[in-house]
């Protein structure tokens, strides 16, 4: 397979925002602000990659012939939340396999005039039938954590902490005001023991990335810091058998596996990563499933600022999805962007120093009786 | 007087209130909901008549959800009951324990029928409730 890179970065900032900021006018701004960043014309883009959950058929088509893209080979992914990740492994793969040299990835999501109260799964999933939304689902998988590790609500609200205190710097971020641990904890609950700033918001947004091979970048004269795609891996999660941990993670670990194997690198190589906080506790036992911290100590460790900027290991400088916010097709298509600030050294107030390899991570859906539906482990180097 | 309706009548009997399994003839496994193979060793097993599953249980986690998408009243339980004798692990609603203040994880709980989210929804879903040594716990 041919190296691939990601040669321009940009987005929508996320938010909610009124119902003349439609899907399309989102997913163009994003699209033409990575385009401009690369210093490429719609005309040097071979094909475009669209991912999106609610935007309904062909969103992807809608977008591109707004800003120049119309005629050219464009498809819709949808994989829940790893939407726009998805769509940047399916881009990564055709350019790796030589089908086109120059991509354009597009992650879009306009929620907040249609979602309510909460994502769920498909009303045809039993665990639907149930009133399972993913509030609870992670609901579950704190207090279960908390029982078996001995971990604090407090432990796990340093999450949301954290990650609001890296927004402050994200000029994209939907909330860029630092949040302490007793308004987490004191929140309205949401499902215990999950309270309103432990959860990722509704939001709007779009962000887009421009990946080319090698070929492509010497046809466009592109001679900017071009950091590699390194890996894509992605799984689905595997039916669950017996009375295990919830906890365990398996999905992850083995979405890990495939990015590590792939890119001939491991976890002890990793940086700075961008987590699919969709919940505070799933940043936690995701980065454990990843053996990027050790079993049960993730949220000891997070109370103690190993996953902070400045820390061992910074997860989430972009503010992740609680402070970024979680418009959910584009939120894979953002850690990417995010990644690629990171390693070009343009991330400003939360750059995180001497970053070299960057792993971001996104989990999509939920399938009644298997630990996940999709995860998406990017690995990018500089 | 005909039975109650249930959701869905593959995975759940209202009289008594029975959860519709079906164990694989091959390598012995029980998977609930039913499935067209068999998630372990992908055996035929659509045309392997259901089993029923115990209707004791045990809460292995537990939260109440205090917001939901519309239609759906809250507060509610919702709950990992672990099934022992099958090894079965699922998400239900829990009913009948009061202001929950004690610390649910390990009640024992047994299968009963609940209605549905729409009040004008007559058909019946399933739910565990205490058993009398849970409720006191």
């Amino acid at each position: 397979m041919r190296r691939v890179h990601v040669v321009g970065a940009g987005m929508h900032r996320f938010g909610k925002f009124p119902p003349q900021v439609t899907l399309e006018v989102l997913g163009a701004h994003a699209a033409t602000a990575a385009m401009a960043d690369a210093g490429v014309a719609p005309a040097d883009i071979d094909a475009v990659y669209v991912g999106h959950v609610f935007g309904g058929p062909v969103a992807g088509q809608r977008i591109a012939m707004r800003v120049g893209l119309s005629g050219k080979p464009i498809s819709n992914h949808e994989n829940y939340c790893s939407s726009g990740a998805t769509a940047l492994r399916e881009a990564w793969i055709a350019v790796g396999a030589g089908i086109c040299d120059v991509a354009l990835v597009v992650g879009v999501e306009k929620m907040t005039d249609r979602i309510k109260g909460g994502v769920r799964p498909d009303p045809g999933d039993l665990d639907a039938a149930m009133g399972f939304i993913f509030a609870a689902g992670h609901a579950l998988s704190a207090r279960r954590y908390m029982r078996d590790h001995g971990a604090s609500r407090e432990e796990i609200a340093m999450v949301a902490v954290k990650n609001h205190a890296h927004s402050v710097h994200n000029p994209y971020a939907q909330y860029q005001k630092p949040i302490s641990l007793e308004q987490v904890v004191n929140a309205r609950p949401i499902a215990d023991p999950l309270g309103l700033y432990d959860c990722s918001p509704i939001s709007d947004g779009a962000a887009a990335v421009v990946i080319a091979s090698a070929e492509g970048m010497r046809r466009l004269s592109l001679t900017g810091p071009a950091p590699a795609v390194a890996a894509c891996g992605l799984v689905s999660g595997t039916v669950l058998r017996g009375l295990g941990d919830i906890n365990e993670e398996d999905v992850s670990a083995r979405a890990g596996q495939a990015a590590y194997t792939f890119a001939g690198i491991g976890p002890e190589d990793i940086d700075v990563v961008e987590m699919h906080d969709c919940f505070t506790i799933a940043e936690i036992v995701r980065l454990e499933g990843l053996g990027l911290l050790p079993r049960g100590e993730g949220a000891r460790l997070t109370m103690a600022g190993h996953t902070s900027l400045g820390g061992p290991l910074p997860v989430n400088p972009s503010g992740g999805l609680l402070s970024r916010g979680h418009p959910v097709g584009a939120t894979g298509t953002a850690q990417i962007c995010e990644l690629y600030w990171q390693l070009t050294g343009r991330a400003g107030g939360r750059q995180v120093e001497n970053a070299r390899a960057g792993l971001a991570y996104c989990k999509g859906g939920s399938v009644s009786g298997t630990d996940g539906a999709s995860v998406t482990t990017v690995i990018m180097t500089a | 007087m005909t039975a109650p309706q249930s959701f869905d009548p593959a995975v759940f009997r209202t009289e008594p209130p029975t959860l519709l399994a079906v164990r694989c003839p091959e390598c012995g496994v029980t998977s609930f909901p039913r499935r067209e193979l068999c998630p372990y060793c992908t055996a035929e097993l659509v045309e392997v008549e259901a089993t029923p599953l115990s209707p004791q249980g045990v809460v292995y986690s537990y939260t109440v959800v205090r917001q939901a998408p519309e239609g759906v009243a809250t507060p509610y339980v919702l709950a990992y009951v672990d099934l022992p004798e099958e090894e079965l692990r699922l998400l239900s609603r829990l009913v009948g324990f009061g202001d929950m203040t004690p610390d649910l994880i390990g009640s024992p709980v047994r299968l009963v029928t609940a209605p549905m989210d729409d009040p004008e929804d007559d058909r019946l879903r399933y739910a565990f409730e205490a058993t009398a040594q849970g409720a006191s716990a």
